[in-house]
């Protein structure tokens, strides 16, 4: 018995020091870590804000569609998705621009590979407009005709993004 | 020490001679570039590993000592993994998943329960050193031959900057016949078996001393 309590408290006190150690050093990457995660997306960022200060946030959506968030200064937020529609080996990522009181403002396709003509509708300009652009965030993304698992895919990503965001915005 | 030293490249090169490791040395030397970053990696991670194992074995008790020697490398590899995402992203990139799954890696395992936990530090850091090198050594080898074939020539790029290239080269004549087929596995393998036939022969061809 007082031999399993030291083996115990052995491994527990190598453990102690290790998790030490190991947070250290994060405290010191960790910030470092989060600057290149921005630097890589903003290009992309700057398309749909140019000119504007970004930082990233921690926070994930219930579904997992959502991939990062990132708080644009002044003007609102921008958040990655990933959701997989018809073409299930390509998942469609966009970027999703919400001004501060978390209206759409704009929706950037980053990869899709949907199919021409009929997926593909839902990532053309003027549909874009339509569908997504100028919902709050208790309006649902409409579905379009003839797209409906490409929209539908986007819908839900769309919606689960903003019901994150409710945390964040009042 | 020396012969410490010596062992880990050719008579116990980790890959060669012991066959550990072999998962991620097939995986990733698919170029020099994540080679070396991969085998500067592991080298640390195994002397670092070394020292503390040596310095602990006395007072570890024998009944814990894989999980001691299992938190010890798990939180090495957490460490090195942080600052490479930190400082080199793009190799970070590029080796992926296989840079935590060094904390499974047999060797560092293997060296910590075959050597460190019974010898001193330094001879322990020694070790390591050598094995790191030989395993090094080992990725080079694969992955020269598997990039040459491959793409018919050599980048390495500057680790912390990926926009500067440090050395390149391309054979022209060699570029008509590039096998793109040796940069995915089927080539490792060929490539992995052929060196480790040499360094079988190598190892077991009769020692003139010993045939006295």
């Amino acid at each position: 018995m007082k031999k399993a309590l030291l083996l115990v408290l052995f491994l527990g006190v190598v453990s102690a020091i290790s998790g030490l150690c190991v947070g250290y050093v994060n405290s010191i990457t960790e910030p470092i870590i989060a600057e290149k995660l921005i630097a890589a997306e903003k290009e992309n960022l700057e398309k749909m804000f140019p000119g504007a200060q970004f930082a990233a946030l921690e926070m994930t959506d219930e579904k997992g569609y959502v991939q990062g968030v990132y708080e644009v200064v002044d003007e609102g937020y921008a958040v990655k998705l990933q959701t997989t529609g018809y073409n299930s080996s390509t998942p469609i990522i966009v970027l999703v621009g919400f001004d501060n009181s978390g209206v759409i403002t704009g929706v950037l396709a980053l990869q899709q590979q949907e199919t021409d003509g009929f997926g593909t509708k839902v990532f053309k300009e003027e549909n874009i407009s339509s569908l997504y652009v100028g919902k709050s965030l208790d309006e649902m993304p409409d579905l379009l005709s003839g797209a409906t698992v490409t929209s539908t895919a986007m819908q839900n990503a769309i919606s689960s993004a903003q019901n994150m965001l409710k945390e964040v915005v009042k | 020490m020396w012969n410490n030293f010596k062992n880990g490249f050719i008579k116990e090169n980790p890959v060669f001679g012991l066959y550990l490791g072999l998962c991620s040395s097939l995986a990733i030397s698919t170029s020099v570039n994540n080679a070396i970053g991969m085998g500067a990696c592991v080298t640390i991670v195994l002397i670092l590993s070394n020292c503390i194992v040596s310095l602990i074995r006395k007072i570890t008790p024998s009944e814990i000592r894989i999980p001691v020697y299992i938190v010890v490398i798990a939180s090495l590899v957490t460490v090195v993994e942080m600052v490479v995402h930190a400082f080199m992203s793009e190799l970070y990139t590029s080796l992926g998943v296989f840079l935590s799954l060094i904390v499974v890696n047999c060797i560092i395992l293997g060296r910590a329960e075959a050597f460190a936990s019974k010898n001193g530090v330094v001879a322990s850091a020694v070790d390591g050193l050598g094995m790191g090198l030989g395993y090094t050594f080992a990725l080079l080898l694969i992955s020269v031959v598997r990039e040459l074939v491959s793409t018919a020539g050599i980048t390495i790029v500057n680790p912390f900057n990926s926009t500067q290239v440090l050395f390149s080269f391309t054979i022209g004549a060699l570029e008509p016949f590039k096998i793109s087929l040796f940069s995915s596995s089927v080539g490792a393998f060929l490539t992995f078996a052929c060196f480790a036939a040499f360094f079988a022969w190598l190892k077991n061809k009769p020692n003139k001393k010993e045939a006295k």
